[in-house]
This record gives C-alpha cells, structure tokens and sequence, in this order.
C-alpha cells in the first residue's frame, strides 16, 4: 500500500478511468480528478485527521477481500477501484440506513435542507423506508456558543466539527459525550465556546445538526442566491460566498482559497457581513443648485434624476480648473473606484488622499498562517495606498479651500463646519453622514456587495468580488459613476460593466500592470510586484 | 432533571446530565491525592495516560466524578475539562450522578437471571426504599441492575462497592441490607479497593 518511495506518481483506476496522481494521494482525492465524488461525512479535505469513521467512503478495490475507506487509502500503481460496485453501494446503503434509525425526518423545518449531505445520500442510495418499528432517540437541542445551536437529534457524529476545533484552531474546547447511539457533541457543561474561528463549524457540519442562531428558520437553501465575494473585514481578505434572500445577506460561508483563507474564515468576518444589512442609505442624486434662483449656487441639496446631477458636478469641476484642496477615502472602497477618484482628483490638482482605518483585535488560526484577522479592519487599505492614499488618525480635516472630495468615509468625528470652506465639496458615499451636510453634491453609490470589483488585500493580491444584492435606490457603483463625471469632462469613456473599469485601471496603473480582469479569476492573483503595498500597515508582516 | 435514573442502566439524558453541587475542597491537595496522581504520573509516558486512574480515584473517594472534578483532574493533569469530560460520559461505570454510601450493584446477566436475580434486584429496592439508580433518603444506599459481574458461578452475585456478594437469594437481601446499614460492611464511605488503584 504505502509504496511511494522514489515515484513521484501513481496511476490507478477509477471506475474504468485511468488517473495518475501525485504518489501520497488519498483515493477519495483521486477520485474528484476523474469526477468522482465518492460520499463522505467524517472526511473533509480542509480537516488534517481522518479517523475513517463515518464508513461512508468504502470503496471496492479489486484483489482485496473487504472494502476500504477511500479517505485514508493511498492511491497505488495499478489499483483498480470501483466506487460504485453492488458491494460498496449495499454497504453505503446499510450506513445510511442505520443514521437513520435515529435521525428525525425535520427536513422541513432544518436548515440544512436542500444541501444536507444526509438527505443527498439517503436519495441517492434509495434508502426511503425504515426497517425500524422502536421509536426514534431524542435528545434536544444545546446551544454550544453565544451564537451556535446544536440540535443533537440531527447529529451523524462524524465529529468535523470537534476536529476542525481541535486539530485545525488547537482548542480542545469541542468534544464528544457518552458513546454508541448516546454519542453528542458538547463542550464542558456551563461552559460555552469562545473561539474567533468557531464559526466554521457550522460550515463544516454535513447535516444540520449545527446551526448558526442568527441564520436559524430564516431562509431556505433553495430561495437563496449566491456571489462568490470577498470579506471586508480586514485586510486579509478571505474568498466568501454571501448568500441572499429577498436582497438581504443572510449567510456567509467561507469560500476555498488556499492561498488566502484555506477553508475559512473568522467569526469577525461572518458577523461584519452580515451586519451591511444595516443603516439608512443614500439613494438619490442630491445638488444644490440655489433651487431654480439663478444663480445655479446655494441654497438647499435637492434630489435629482442622475444625468442632472452628473451634469452639474461636471461643470461646477470644469469651472473649478486645478485648484488643490484635499481628500478623503474610505479604505473599504474597491480598486476601480479609488482609481476613478484618482483621475478626478489629478484633474483636480489634489495631491493627497487621507484614509483611516479602524483598528481592531487580532487573531490567528494557529494551523493556517495565512488566514489571520488582522489589526485593520479595512478591505482595501493597499488599494488606498496604490493611489495616493494616505493613512491618517483622527477626525478627517476639512477645513481647506480648493475642492473637497469625499469617498464613502462616513466622517466619524468631523465637525459642524467641515467642508464649509472648500470651493466645491463633492460627496459620494454609501450612506448620508451629518458631516456631509456642507456638500455642494452628493452622489449615492453602491456597497461592495452590491456592485462588480476588486480588493487588495494586505500582500497585494488583486481579488475580485461580485455583485450580491440590488443597490438601494439610484445608488450605482461609484466607478460607474465616476466614470461618467470623467466622460463628461471628456476624459474616457463611461463603463456600464466592471470589466471596463479594470481594463482602464489595468492600462494606467502600475500597481495593476498586466492583469485582466478573466485572469485574475475567482481566486485572485498578484498585483504588480514593483508597485509595493504602501497602504498596508503589515505589508510583509 | 432528577438524578433518580442512573445513567448507566437508561438511556442517557445529555443535557441534563450535570449535577451542580461543587465540590467543596481540592481533591489533589489532599496526602491521599498527592500520593495518588505522583504515583500515576510516575507509571505513564504521558500526563494524559493518568486520566482513567485519576477519575477512578476520584470515583473511590467521592463515589461519583462531578463537573468540579472534572475540571480539578484536568487541571492536574494539563487537559481541557471538556476532554476529561468527554473521558468520564464515554465510559459508564464512572458515575455522573451521586450515588448512595453503599453502591449495590445487581447482576442480571444469564446466569444470575436463572438464579431469581430479578427477584433480588426487586428486594434489594423494597429494603432499601428507592427505585433503581436513586438515592436512598438516608443516603445510604443506591442500587442498580449491572451486566456480567464475571462470578457466573456463584449467581446472583451482588456487588456492593468493591466487594462481591455471591450466592444471594432474595431472602437473603434484607439481613444483607441492615448488616449494610450498620456496619458499613461494604466499606465506608465507597471503601478503597480496586476502583480507586492508580
């Protein structure tokens, strides 16, 4: 079996197909090569143990009396495996059976319905009707963390989640209780767990026997949609999938990237996405415009149809010619937008562009040294960096003159008077601050969630994120936006499609020099390695 | 819940498991403790290795392992509680439950069954006033049914404590229960024998 000495790779065959892998492979990774999924539970690629307890990944290999479990069998020259035999699919079937004798048919009220890899299998052997007259255990449900349920009577005990705890995050916290049919998960009685990665326990659960508590009863697997996207939460930027309803975020998983989060991410990360749903947003054009007196100055914002307010900021920055003034920028925007407020602000001769970021606590999964929730609790502070951002403490100033440009900062801390001053105060954001009351223009655009783009994260990695929700209102992404204020100044073109606005980018900044917006894909890639990571605090760190 | 069930005879009941007196003084700072986790740690490779004697250790002077002990072997031992935890539920006969001062336990495997052990385990409940795995008013006393005690020679075959009573009859179990009363013949308090051997 374990004869991988000098070979660097085996061939064997799968289901009549021909496979070479690299020498060490696990059969049940061998098979996913020729589009086999072999069914487990206890098995996960993310998991470092494979106790092979589940027996749901037996397989037949030919010239070997019994089955064996593919998650822990080295793939060997010449071995001919058979996944889906009469053996192996009886004695699959015979698993299935016996986790049901116990397991509650709540398929209608349990989360996990519609992606329960109990309910997939239990269709797929035909496992429909029970030998079984004794009535069903019941056990009860337990809340195993502030925020995580635990409904035991779901439970396969294929003991995921006590060794992602244990083996993956080193916290010995998560364990089982009693053994045989008693078996449940638990964590020492009065205690709860208090882990910052614990929440992938629920993702790694393969019934619903683990459920998060603010995602509980609300929303059912089939009337949600997904976007692969990034987490905003710090600079690390973990690949996630926000999945919603109704165009609200219900549910974010972590989505595999093994340069970046691995199978994870942090409790921090889930919690501040979901958290986006949240606040009054800005959602119309405002000017002010003096009303209709005259002028074309003054007076009160009033909200306007966009071609209205896209004319007038760019006239009033036509007029304006080049007169410095200053800048402030959401390190939470996305590349293209930073990069669109950039040519407008080069336009506008400011030089600088102050972004503050948050700070926070920091945490770290002690087996994925890449993953790690970072101090700043920013997106895209190295976007920020690469266009002439600046980091800055305390509250923004904006007492200068020339023109005023801010993007999505929500102007924590500004006073009565900011932007009093400036010649031209230009405003777009997300949501609609007190401070932006002196704006001259305030132009509503899209979350991150709501729109097309990219981030950088702490080491420069380009990574894209898609569009999730509908934007409120007339909120439209701000490249879109900027890019028509710029057209209109007769500067480019305006771009409807994301694509557009990073082919621009691609082709005017260093920092992002020879990449596509198709090459980058769904898992990132790195931005030009000359042009640094200045924005970050922790770059090499 | 009620801790008239004893865990080891009835289906587990998991979440209401926990007892929640707390153990009033450390077990380890004891001389016996000392003594016993030294000796343990000396014989094993490894601290973890200790966990069983400790627990049965604890078990002998206590007659039952609650939370607070689990939490005191653990620390003794450098292990999470809820590992010790995890340890002390998989294995059934630690008691997670108070048992009484005289822990009989009633085989009513095959060959004490011919032997009318039904009818002792019914007797030793009317003498002793409880029903299975419950404590006794007094204190006393629990008693529970128990697999194969391994004396299938001398059914039934009664253990109280460490110690085996063979050949009991049921007319035999109420002179058993008061010499039990009195004289503390199964070894006051859960005796020192073998459960308690590091």
């Amino acid at each position: 079996m374990a004869e991988n000495g000098a070979k660097a790779t085996v061939t064997l065959k799968i289901d009549g197909v021909e496979v070479t892998v690299p020498s060490g492979t696990r059969v049940i990774e061998a098979a996913e090569h020729v589009g086999v999924v072999v069914p487990r539970y206890c098995y996960h690629p993310g998991i470092p143990t494979r106790p092979a307890q589940c027996r749901m990944c037996l397989v037949e290999v030919e010239g070997r009396p019994k089955l064996e479990p593919s998650c822990t069998l080295q793939a060997a020259d010449d071995m001919v495996v058979n996944t889906a035999s009469d053996t192996a699919r009886t004695a699959r079937q015979s698993v299935i059976e016996f986790l049901l004798v116990n397991h509650p048919l709540d398929c209608p009220i349990c989360d996990a319905a519609g992606q329960c890899m109990l309910q997939d299998y239990a269709y797929v052997t035909n496992q429909l009707e029970s030998r079984v007259d004794e009535p069903k255990r019941i056990m009860g449900r337990d809340r195993i963390s502030d925020d995580i349920l635990y409904f035991a009577d779901r439970c396969v005990i294929c003991t995921r989640c006590v060794r992602f705890m244990r083996d993956v995050a080193e916290d010995d916290s998560l364990i089982v209780a009693q053994r045989g049919d008693k078996a449940y998960i638990d964590t020492f009685p009065g205690r709860e767990l208090d882990n910052p990665f614990q929440g992938n326990i629920v993702d790694v659960c393969p019934v619903g026997a683990l459920v998060h508590e603010d995602f509980v009863f609300k929303a059912r697997s089939w009337d949600m949609d997904a976007a692969a996207s990034v987490c905003p939460g710090c600079p690390t930027g973990c690949n996630v999938t926000i999945d919603t309803k109704e165009n609200q975020i219900v549910r974010v998983k972590p989505r595999h990237n093994a340069a970046v989060n691995s199978w994870w991410m942090c409790d921090y990360g889930r919690k501040h996405l979901v958290m986006t749903n949240r606040g009054v947003r800005a959602e119309l054009p405002l000017i002010r415009d003096g009303g209709g007196d005259g002028d074309g100055d003054g007076g009160e914002l009033r909200p306007v149809d966009w071609a209205t307010a896209l004319d007038w900021v760019a006239e009033k920055i036509d007029a304006l010619g080049s007169p410095g003034g200053s800048a402030v920028v959401s390190p939470d925007a996305s590349n293209e937008n930073l990069f669109y407020l950039r040519t407008l602000l080069d336009r506008l001769g400011v030089a600088d562009a102050d972004f503050r970021v948050p700070q926070g606590e920091t945490a770290e999964l002690p087996t994925v040294p890449t993953l790690k929730l970072r101090a700043d609790r920013a997106a895209n502070a190295a976007g920020a960096g690469f266009f002439g951002g600046r980091r800055a403490d305390g509250p923004p100033n904006g007492s200068a003159g020339g023109a005023l440009v801010v993007l999505d900062d929500e102007l924590e801390g500004a006073g009565e008077d900011f932007g009093a001053s400036a010649d031209f105060f230009l405003y777009l954001g997300t949501r609609l601050p007190g401070a932006a009351r002196n704006a001259d223009a305030v132009l509503p655009i899209a979350t991150f969630a709501e729109m097309d783009g990219t981030f950088t994260n702490f080491e420069g990695r380009v990574q894209r994120f898609h569009q999730a929700l509908r934007p409120p209102g007339l909120a439209r992404p701000g490249w879109m936006v900027l890019s028509r204020v710029l057209a209109r100044l007769g500067d480019g073109e305006a771009v409807d499609d994301v694509r557009g606005a990073f082919e621009r980018m691609a082709a005017q900044a260093p920092a992002f020099a020879g990449l596509t917006w198709d090459g980058i894909g769904l898992k990132g890639a790195p931005a030009a390695e000359a042009a640094g990571v200045a924005g970050s605090a922790e770059a090499g760190a | 819940m009620s801790r008239r069930i004893h865990p080891a005879v009835v289906p587990a009941q998991p979440f209401q498991l926990t007892a929640r007196e707390t153990f009033d003084g450390p077990i380890f700072e004891t001389e016996e403790g000392k003594h016993r986790l030294e000796a343990a740690l000396s014989r094993y490779p490894t601290k973890q290795a200790a966990l069983l004697p400790m627990l049965g250790f604890v078990q002998s002077v206590k007659g039952w392992i609650e939370p607070a002990d689990m939490v005191e072997v653990a620390e003794a031992l450098d292990l999470t509680p809820a590992y010790v935890h995890s340890i002390a539920t998989f294995y059934t006969m630690y008691n997670k439950h108070p048992v009484g001062r005289h822990f009989v336990q009633v085989c009513t495997n095959i060959s004490c069954h011919l032997n009318r052990a039904e009818e002792v385990l019914h007797r030793f409940l009317a003498e002793t006033g409880t029903r299975e795995g419950e404590v006794s008013a007094d204190g006393e006393f629990t008693v529970i049914e128990a697999e194969c005690l391994g004396a299938c020679g001398f059914a039934t075959v009664v253990q109280v404590n460490d110690r085996y009573l063979e050949d009991v009859t049921p007319d035999r179990v109420p002179e058993i229960v008061a010499n039990l009363r009195g004289a503390g013949d199964g070894g006051a308090p859960n005796g020192s024998g073998k459960g308690g051997d590091a």
